[in-house]
């Protein structure tokens, strides 16, 4: 067993994995920025350690710093969390150069899965479907061309060491695409440290499924099923569920296969996620793996019954995975719901400040995981998310009902949230009968004013 | 600030049989006024100016502790995570002591970062007055390491 994990992370996630080390008999090492001297992560750790001011790139992305602070405290392993070092393969290189063990997959998985292009082909490889587009980078503007005009507009051209839904553009016909390259390139740059981009066939009202696999050390691999995450505002996610409405068992089944051929490509190890695009045909595609845990993990927990973290922890452990694939049952419905500190009614604004009142909700088949208090104010530094409300049901429409009354429950005072956005989506009825897809909001315009 | 004098005026008034009181200085005020149904008076302190005059309008504390902190004084901070040593080597005489006086740029310290050896170097010319970290201690990033005053 560790002794001692440092958390590379903040917020909820890293108060998450705090608790999952506390059940294992881990000792907890936490850092923190100047901005985040108050945050709950810092006071429930065991220890806690300033690392640099508040914004990110001089704290919580220090390399240095982190190190020296692992060093000092004299941890064994290094928990990232999501986002900041979690997909930063040479961090994960470095712990591995210290002695201290990253808990993820290794650096050159990381790497391989971090170019998205690379990705895309390396999977394609082992009979996982991908859409049509280029098979690596495109270096030349007739070359795109000829790609595009190949598999039909409209395309997206996508930034290769991008992700997370950023650094893309789309090309609505010949004429936009010289343009939107040079734009796709200068973003991907400035973004990304690369110009390297690639191009896929845009879909029509996809359906965002992602596909949670779990893997040992030894190369068993399983995967927990998938997570529905169409509701998404400026392609950031905002609700998730599991399962997804238009899944059916079969098709699970498929998607679950590809998805640990896909990581097996490339010896993966811990959790990970496999994202895929499905069309209204039910035909799925392969958009990228991220190599980390997510937001959005306890849903699969929810579901399945797995506590992800600390399997992670677990797995990091040299421990081989409990179960096989035919172990793997899911029970009713979950949904989760990012809060964030946000004025819907202003096009999303971030809004911190000290939350006076959170009171969260409670009941059976309700889950709050936060990094807030009353009291705590939200630094202007980070992302807006400050809490996930997770509702677990018998079925969906069980799920639907109790996350009304669960978010009406609950009580934030002092910052604006998103909380009357979810309950305006909970009415609407294409959201209500799962007819769900990636321009979900905007199409159903469910961004105006209240 | 010194609150001895305050004490012994509401403990003055509180003995006689003034009902009122108001008194109005430089740098603070106080009222008092008794509640008829109330023994004690009840003070109520209003500072009249803000922070800026505050260091040359207190009193001088009676007890000789340490000169309040003020513009005269600098904190040299650290400016990363690592093991603050105050000599290049072991063995070695310590960069200063107190009651040196160093220059703008002079080394203070070494803070060792991954088998990497960091000088801190001083941003004032000013006085070692304090040194607040002990040799081969950890420390994290904004921790005080010394206290300089200007010259």
């Amino acid at each position: 067993m560790f002794e001692k994990v440092l958390i590379a992370n903040r917020g909820e996630i890293a108060c998450r994995i705090i608790r999952a080390c506390r059940e294992l008999g881990i000792r907890t090492v936490a850092i923190y920025s100047e901005a985040d001297r108050e945050a709950l992560h810092v006071r429930l750790a065991d220890e806690a350690y300033c690392v640099g001011p508040g914004p990110s790139a001089k704290s919580y992305l220090n390399i240095p710093n982190i190190m020296s602070t692992a060093v000092l405290a004299g941890v064994d392993a290094i928990h990232p969390g999501y986002g900041y070092l979690a997909e930063q393969a040479h961090f994960a290189d470095i712990c591995a150069s210290h002695g201290i063990k990253f808990i993820g997959p290794a650096a050159h998985t990381i790497e391989r899965m971090g170019d998205k292009a690379v990705a895309r082909e390396t999977v394609r490889q082992v009979g996982v479907p991908t859409l049509p587009g280029s098979s690596g980078p495109v270096s030349v503007d007739a070359e795109a061309l000829a790609i595009a005009e190949d598999i039909g507009f409209p395309v997206l051209i996508k930034a290769a060491a991008g992700g997370g839904g950023k650094g893309m553009r789309i090309a609505q016909s010949r004429d936009e695409l010289g343009k939107a390259l040079q734009i796709a390139r200068s973003e991907a740059e400035t973004a990304f440290g690369s110009p390297a981009v690639y191009i896929e066939k845009l879909l029509e009202q996809p359906r965002h499924v992602e596909i949670q696999v779990l893997a040992d050390e030894y190369g068993h691999i399983i995967h927990l099923g998938e997570r529905e995450c169409s509701i998404q505002r400026r392609h950031q996610k905002v609700v998730e569920e599991a399962p997804s409405p238009a899944i059916t068992p079969e098709l699970r089944q498929r998607m679950g296969e590809a998805a640990v051929r896909a990581a097996r490509a490339v010896n993966y190890a811990n959790a990970g996620t496999v994202e895929f695009l499905v069309d209204r045909e039910g035909n799925f595609y392969f958009l990228e793996m991220n190599t980390r845990i997510q937001v959005e993990h306890p849903v699969t927990e929810a579901v399945t019954g797995i506590d992800l973290v600390k399997q992670q922890i677990l797995i990091a452990l040299g421990e081989p995975l409990p179960w096989r694939q035919e172990d793997i049952t899911w029970r009713g419905h979950a949904i989760e719901f990012r809060i964030n500190a946000e004025d819907p009614d202003r096009n999303f604004l971030p809004s911190p400040g000290r939350i006076t009142l959170l009171s969260p909700p409670g009941g059976p088949g309700v889950r709050f995981d936060s990094g807030a208090y009353s009291g705590y104010a939200i630094p202007p530094y980070y992302d807006p998310m400050f809490a996930k409300l997770i509702i677990h049901g018998r079925d969906r429409q069980e799920a639907l009902v109790r996350a009304r009354a669960a978010l009406m429950d609950l009580l934030v005072e002092g910052v604006r949230t998103n909380v009357p956005f979810h309950l305006r989506l909970l009415e609407d009825e294409a959201f209500q009968r799962g007819e769900l897809s990636t321009d979900f909001i905007a199409r159903r315009n469910l961004v105006s004013a209240s | 600030m010194n609150l001895d004098p305050i004490k012994e005026l509401i403990e003055l008034i509180s003995n006689s049989d003034i009902d009122e009181f108001e008194l109005e200085t430089e740098g603070f005020k106080v009222a008092m006024r008794k509640a008829s149904a109330v023994a004690q008076p009840v003070p109520v302190l209003q500072p009249v100016e803000q922070a800026a005059r505050a260091p040359e309008a207190a009193p001088p504390p009676a007890d000789g502790l340490a000169p309040p902190r003020d513009d005269r004084f600098v904190q040299i901070t650290a400016p990363m995570v690592g093991t603050f040593y105050r000599a290049p080597a072991p063995g070695a005489d310590p960069y200063v002591k107190v009651g040196d006086v160093v220059e703008v740029g002079q080394t203070l310290c070494i803070i060792e970062a991954m088998k990497l050896m960091n000088e801190i170097e001083s941003e004032v010319r000013g006085r070692v007055v304090e040194i607040l970290v002990e040799n081969a201690e950890p420390v994290e990033y904004g921790q005080p390491l010394f206290v300089l005053e200007k010259l």
